[in-house]
């Protein structure tokens, strides 16, 4: 009941001012101090998600055989990995009747990537956070969905009713650009005309690309992408690099550039240079989500992230799973597979006899699993660092107020989403998730360097990057967890979608051995991994 | 002590120098009250209490400069180049403590040292300065002349100051610009001395850019003023402050004058008590008149109690549970006897239970079914706000609902935002209900809308009403059904939490009434 209206645009001006003042005193006082590096020691945290340090035991399979046997254990089916695959994979043999499967992960929790925490406050991703509305024609994500409540029904001509609780509200994503947070991630503010017209007509070209058919009829980018078209007027465009392809069509605005970097990076943990072109334009022309309430650019989201999702799926199978289990060796023997396993905890060995097995672990954890196997130098991973900061407050500038993503233009991050966004509670207290793709070196010496660098190094460079656009955020910090993450996710190189590794990797082995994983689809999204882990199961089903 | 070269003067006549130093006496006198008086109207116009406030800043004035005074015999040496220098002091703090105390008083917690801070420093400066002007002008004057012709005009300053701040400054000014602009006349008196006296000259270039640099930013505060201005219209009142308090939510703020009681929260306004009545009487009624028998009501939002007070006038209701985010409001409407009054101390009533929770919250995890709901929300100004608008939240109220339950939401105002109003019918619409769209004239804030939600279209306007009622009758109700072309239907999509189409419209339709 306010008959007048404050008006935000003299708010926000106020607040500035004010804050102008604050700044200008905190200025004086931090001249007066000897040196201005500010107190980080009220931040309570650390580094967490050491799961790679279990996984490095896979570099010396040897030691691991020494260790005493605890229990010999018989399967039908064994999934090695619970990350989306493997409880994908899970998933359907439940729901094709098969029973006696057992899952085992290495991890202390199922979920991959999908990692999450938990505080007081709220729960906050680690990795993976959303789900674009799918597709209608994949079918069994749709069926997923309406599972576990995400579709909550269809209307009368077949569009799904998403769960308002989950698509992602109101304001999603904003952009800090010369000083202003704008609306969306396209740079507008301050954009010359040039850049703008390129902007558009860069999105006119996609837009063609995803109406596209190919001559057999098939969409020229689909999702799952093993479904896009075959015809080689679009798979060509796999063997130059994004960038070439920009050169090609003159599109050399720097703004749009970025813009197009921060999505290979943000979606890939790429850039314009070692991002495939077919990769670059399927980021943009694959979503063809449909829906009743909502538009086809639309995302569900959980303060968890994909962690909800992947919560669900472990929910739709109650065959047996087992964490902190390390599998280091596959031998296929006249039964099946004598699987060995290294209980993480107790350090004793597990041995499994199963009749099949889905390998649904990434291809750099395969490889230790099954040496004698050709291998593939294609497969690329990207390191990333994921910051969750728990704040009492976020001081900022001009422009939109907090968005569900927060981009920071022309910085080494990807920025960071709020994980609260969709809490309708009215709070100042928030976690945010910072997101940082290591792609400023190769990946092997990246992943180096990351696992080198101390936690106060991290917390540092995280910092002082937001303080660009959240000036003395530090004084608001209450909790900082920092994941690094050695493989984060599998690079679309040039080449290598519809290149022949890939596809070679994905073979099973005597009809005993299946693999899953999204980064035998080349890209590391939850629709491929889903797909994955469906595709290696049914191959089970159809050989038991 | 002033330029040897200079004629010396005798003891009838003043030379035009002599002249000049006491216009400089005269404007820094005037500047001086003049920073008081502003120090003095800006606490009573924010914190209100006027006597209190005036009474407080004017002996911390004096007092502080009482300890200027005393400093004074401290300072030796090149006794002009100190007065310059306290002339530049001068006219930044007192220039600047205006516009600073408007900015800080909605962030800083402790408002009132930083205002008896800024208080006491301008005191101690505006000390300084006469004491060490008699000693500039000793050897020059007699003593009973220089005490004479000095006090002389020190207290005309003070005339003048005292009669243009209430007549000329404050109507044509404002507080900020009269800071800003008697600073400005410190930095001419500092400007004057500068130039016109040789034994400047050693520090003369120094001082030179200091004083440029002063001007500049306090011409620059002066035209940046207009819109520290206009934003303080937002957040001033133009009457009596009587209570104003932060809570972890909103700023609350009352004020007062002769006919009405003003509550504002965040600077809008939520009801004058001049015709609040009007307004929640057309919230309430209308939906009990539909619902006589109603035993259990829900009241989301309207911690003031005020919709309460129009609902205890039904004997049939039996419980009210009162769901409002900010203890601040309930507290200070269960505790204030002027408020209690008001609200006639309906929430002290032992049928009331009142909870500070998140409606959003609270309505998903609440149990409970209700005949009446009245949803009292502030307008949808912000998307934290936007959401307590959207189809999730009617869809959340509707299960809360018994079969024949209904709704009530109060709509903003159909004619400033009409595309709003209708967006939030259309809103409830989207989920299921049946809608009554009305609204009523309630002076204080213009023409003001309504939404009637219903599960079933059991709803005819010929009711009994409780007797006593100043608005509301049987014949308003009808003619509040009616929207004239000005205020009718637009089409309009739903609110829904991943557009938020309301809170967009909303600015844009109330930004050219932000004045």
């Amino acid at each position: 009941m306010d008959n007048k209206p404050d008006s935000s645009e003299r708010r926000e001006f106020l607040r500035q001012t004010g804050l102008g003042t604050a700044l200008l005193l905190t200025g004086i006082s931090s001249l007066s101090a000897c040196k201005a590096t500010r107190s980080m020691s009220h931040i309570q945290g650390g580094m967490v998600g050491a799961n790679y340090q279990a996984g490095h035991r896979l570099r010396s399979v040897a030691e691991l055989m020494k260790l005493p046997v605890q229990e010999t254990v018989t399967t039908d089916v064994l999934i090695v990995g619970g990350g989306v695959a493997g409880l994908s994979a899970r998933r359907w043999l439940a729901q094709q009747g098969v029973r006696d499967v057992l899952l085992l992960e290495m991890a202390a929790q199922t979920g991959g990537n999908a990692a999450y925490g938990q505080n007081t406050v709220s729960a906050y991703p680690f990795g993976a956070h959303y789900l674009p509305i799918p597709d209608l024609r994949n079918q069994e994500l749709v069926r997923f969905l309406k599972d576990i409540n995400a579709i909550t029904g269809f209307t009368y001509d077949g569009l799904p009713l998403y769960n308002d609780y989950y698509l992602c509200h109101d304001p999603e994503e904003r952009l800090y650009i010369n000083g202003f947070w704008q609306e969306g991630l396209v740079p507008e503010t301050g954009v010359p005309e040039d850049d703008k017209k390129q902007i558009k007509a860069f999105f006119a070209l996609v837009d063609q690309y995803k109406q596209a058919k190919g001559s057999d009829g098939l969409d020229a980018f689909m999702i799952p992408l093993d479904r896009s078209s075959a015809d080689s007027q679009f798979r060509d465009l796999d063997k130059i690099a994004f960038t070439q392809f920009l050169n090609n069509h003159k599109f050399t605005s720097p703004y749009l550039r970025w813009y197009l970097n921060y999505c290979c990076r943000d979606d890939y943990g790429a850039t314009l240079d070692t991002t495939s072109a077919w990769a670059g334009i399927h980021y943009f022309a694959s979503r063809k989500g449909r829906a009743a309430n909502a538009k086809d650019s639309d995302i569900l989201t959980w303060p968890e992230g994909n962690g909800f999702l992947t919560d669900k799926l472990r929910g739709q199978s109650h065959s047996p799973i087992r964490q902190n289990i390390l599998v280091y060796e596959l031998r296929p023997n006249n039964q099946g597979v004598l699987v060995h396993a290294c209980d993480v905890v107790s350090n004793q060995t597990i041995v499994i006899q199963a009749r099949k097995v889905i390998v649904a672990t990434p291809q750099f954890i395969t490889r230790h699993l099954l040496p004698e196997r050709p291998q593939g130098s294609g497969f690329r991973y990207a390191p990333w660092v994921v910051a969750n900061l728990t704040i009492s407050g976020l001081p900022q500038g001009r422009g939109l107020p907090l968005c569900w993503d927060n981009v920071l233009y022309n910085t080494s991050s990807v920025g960071y989403i709020t994980a609260n966004h969709q809490d309708l509670r009215d709070s100042l207290t928030k976690v945010v998730t910072y997101y940082k793709p290591l792609t400023d070196q190769d990946p092997d010496t990246a992943r180096r360097m990351a696992y080198n660098t101390s936690y106060e190094e991290w917390l540092t460079q995280v910092l002082d990057e937001l303080e660009i656009a959240h000036p003395s955020l530090r004084d608001y910090v209450s909790q900082a967890d920092i994941w690094v993450w050695g493989h984060g996710m599998i690079a679309p190189s040039p080449g290598f979608i519809w290149g022949s590794e890939r596809q070679l990797a994905q073979q099973p082995i005597d009809n005993n051995l299946f693999f899953a994983h999204s980064d035998l689809s080349g890209i590391s999204i939850f629709e491929e991994a889903f797909d994955q882990g469906i595709r290696a199961a049914s191959q089970v089903v159809s050989t038991l | 002590m002033v330029s040897t070269n200079e004629q010396p003067a005798t003891k009838e006549g003043l030379t035009s120098l002599h002249w000049l130093l006491l216009i400089s006496v005269f404007v820094i006198a005037t500047c001086g009250l003049i920073y008081e008086l502003v120090a003095g109207t800006l606490a009573s116009y924010l914190l209100g209490d006027s006597v209190m406030q005036f009474s407080t800043i004017i002996g911390v004035y004096l007092f502080s400069m009482g300890i200027g005074s005393w400093l004074s015999k401290y300072l030796d040496g090149n006794l002009l180049k100190w007065f310059i220098r306290i002339e530049i002091l001068v006219g930044i703090v007192g220039g600047c403590s205006a516009p600073l105390l408007f900015v800080l008083f909605e962030y800083v917690a402790s408002f009132r040292l930083i205002l008896y801070t800024l208080v006491g420093l301008t005191g101690i400066l505006v000390g300084l300065e006469i004491p060490l002007l008699m000693r500039i002008l000793e050897n020059q004057l007699t003593f009973k002349e220089l005490v004479s012709r000095v006090f002389t005009f020190d207290y005309i300053g003070a005339l003048l100051a005292s009669l243009i701040f209430p007549l000329v400054l404050i109507p044509h000014l404002g507080l900020i610009r009269t800071s800003l602009f008697f600073g400005l006349l410190n930095m001419g008196v500092a400007v004057f001395l500068l130039y016109r006296f040789n034994e400047t000259r050693p520090f003369r270039a120094t001082f030179s850019i200091v004083l440029t640099a002063s001007i500049v930013f306090l011409t620059a505060g002066f035209v940046y003023a207009e819109q520290i201005m206009t934003y303080a219209e937002g957040v001033t009142f133009q009457d009596t402050v009587i209570y104003s308090k932060s809570t972890s939510y909103q700023r609350i703020v009352l004020t007062r004058n002769n006919r009405e009681l003003r509550l504002y929260l965040n600077g809008n306004l939520q009801f004058s008590s001049a015709d609040e009545y009007r307004y929640h009487e057309a919230l309430v009624h209308p939906a009990m008149q539909a619902r006589p028998t109603a035993k259990r009501v829900l009241v989301l939002g309207g911690g003031d109690g005020m919709a309460v007070r129009e609902l205890l006038k039904y004997p049939s209701i039996q419980h009210i549970q009162l769901v409002d985010l900010d203890p601040g409001m309930t507290t200070l409407f269960q505790q204030n006897l002027k408020l209690l009054q008001l609200n006639q101390r309906s929430l002290l009533s032992p049928k009331v239970h009142v909870l500070n929770r998140d409606a959003f919250t609270w309505i998903r995890q609440d149990t409970a079914k209700y005949d009446v709901v009245i949803v009292d929300f502030p307008d949808p100004s912000n998307y934290s706000i936007g959401k307590l608008y959207s189809t999730t939240f009617y869809a959340e109220l509707e299960k809360r609902l018994t079969p024949d339950g209904l709704v009530v939401v109060q709509s903003t105002s159909p004619y400033v935002a009409r595309k709003s109003f209708w967006c939030i019918r259309n809103t409830l619409t989207a989920v299921g209900f049946q809608t009554i769209p009305y609204h009523a004239y309630v002076p204080s804030f213009g023409e003001w809308g309504y939404v009637l939600a219903l599960r079933n279209h059991q709803w005819r306007p010929n009711g009994s009403l409780p007797a006593g009622l100043r608005f509301v009758n049987t014949q308003t109700i009808r003619d509040m059904l009616y929207f004239p072309p000005d205020m009718a239907e637009v089409p309009v999509e739903a609110n829904k939490l991943n557009n938020q189409i309301l809170v967009q419209s909303f600015e844009e339709e109330w930004a050219p009434y932000g004045q």
